[in-house]
């Protein structure tokens, strides 16, 4: 089942993305001929990848939702100069948290976000309530605990 | 036939395995990871319906998503840095453990390597077609290959946060402020959080959490 909305994507998780969707075409077409392609047997390759080789379902399943994926893609890109200093989408953030703890969100589209990695998404809460804000600036998120995150630092690659 | 035996006598075993969240809180009446796997099923199909997922994807993910810990033992976050003595382990309980990037990346991988490990141990018995589809329900969960795969990553951890709203109204722990600051960085679904919302209002209703 596809989802009809737009994916924002960092240039890196993109390439990443439409490296898989070639992929995983080359392998349906050498399928149906009853062969392997010959990129199915670099060692770069996701080995993810290998999940789908002998499963068309999911192949197929995967091929559709890449090409909707690539269909409905906007770029996250660096802002300019003189809004660098606010928090926006692809901005790694510095926070200090509550006045104590300290950490690092990248914050990203959903479907790029790995919080378990600190890379959250733009339509989580605490993502939600950074964006727009500055260096210095204190953003509460609150329901059922307030929780303050003063923003310490903002970086873009 | 007895490949089959032997693997359903192992799944068996994830009844009688607490879940590690609710041991390392010292909880009464510690769920099994099988009674969260029954919750979380529920959630999926009933919640899944709502954005018109793929049903019978997501509920045989949702039934297959932690077979990997009857060899890999269950985690938590609270993992590598939990103290032994208890009065440590409890101040440490009402906070959310951060770490470096570095760390971060450590600790999914090793997560990782050791449940993808865990469950082709369990599977390698079973005939090829069956095989590939568990891994790749698995894969799919642990990636975020498809919506089923997405959506079930937050039904999954949703589950566990009613638990642990369900724990607090009745023992008073766990501390739900920790679990407050993980919520609001890791779930973005619009239903998920209309859910959380309502989860809010049902179990802090006449009293908040402060801690």
């Amino acid at each position: 089942m596809t989802e009809e909305k737009q994916f924002y994507l960092t240039a890196k998780k993109l390439k990443e993305l439409k490296k898989e969707y070639d992929v995983l075409k080359a392998l349906r077409v050498a399928k149906t001929k009853g062969e392997v392609p010959s990129t199915w047997e670099s060692e770069d390759l996701n080995p993810e990848y290998l999940s789908f080789q002998e499963d068309l379902n999911f192949l197929e399943t995967r091929i559709e939702e890449l090409s909707n994926i690539l269909k409905n893609v906007a770029i996250i890109k660096s802002p300019v100069k003189n809004k660098r200093d606010t928090v926006g989408l692809g901005a790694k953030v510095s926070v200090e948290i509550d006045g104590q703890d300290k950490d690092q969100f990248m914050i990203v589209g959903t479907l790029e976000a790995n919080p378990s990695l600190g890379i959250i998404s733009n339509e989580s809460p605490v993502g939600k309530a950074l964006l727009g804000f500055r260096k210095g600036d204190e953003v509460s998120v609150s329901s059922p605990i307030e929780t303050v995150y003063k923003i310490k630092k903002i970086e873009y690659s | 036939m007895k490949e089959l035996v032997d693997f359903f006598n192992n799944i068996g075993k994830l009844k009688g395995m607490p879940r590690r969240g609710w041991v390392i809180n010292d909880l009464k009446n510690k769920e099994s990871i099988a009674e969260h796997t029954f919750r979380a099923a529920l959630m999926a199909w009933i919640l899944g319906r709502k954005k018109n997922l793929n049903i019978e994807r997501i509920i045989k993910m949702a039934l297959i998503h932690d077979l990997c810990e009857i060899y890999a033992g269950d985690t938590t976050p609270y993992d590598s840095v939990l103290p032994k003595n208890k009065k440590k382990r409890q101040r440490l309980m009402k906070t959310w453990p951060r770490f470096s990037e570095k760390e971060r990346k450590a600790i999914s991988r090793e997560k990782y390597i050791k449940e993808k490990k865990g469950l082709e141990k369990l599977i390698a018995k079973l005939s090829p077609d069956i095989k590939k589809e568990i891994k790749n329900l698995w894969l799919d969960y642990e990636k975020g290959l498809s919506p089923e795969g997405r959506f079930f990553r937050q039904t999954d951890r949703v589950e566990t946060f009613l638990q642990s709203m369900e724990y607090w109204k009745k023992y008073k722990k766990p501390p739900q402020k920790p679990w407050w600051l993980w919520a609001r960085e890791f779930f973005d679904d619009p239903l998920v959080l209309e859910f959380i919302e309502a989860m809010d209002k049902k179990f802090h209703k006449k009293k908040k959490p402060r801690v």
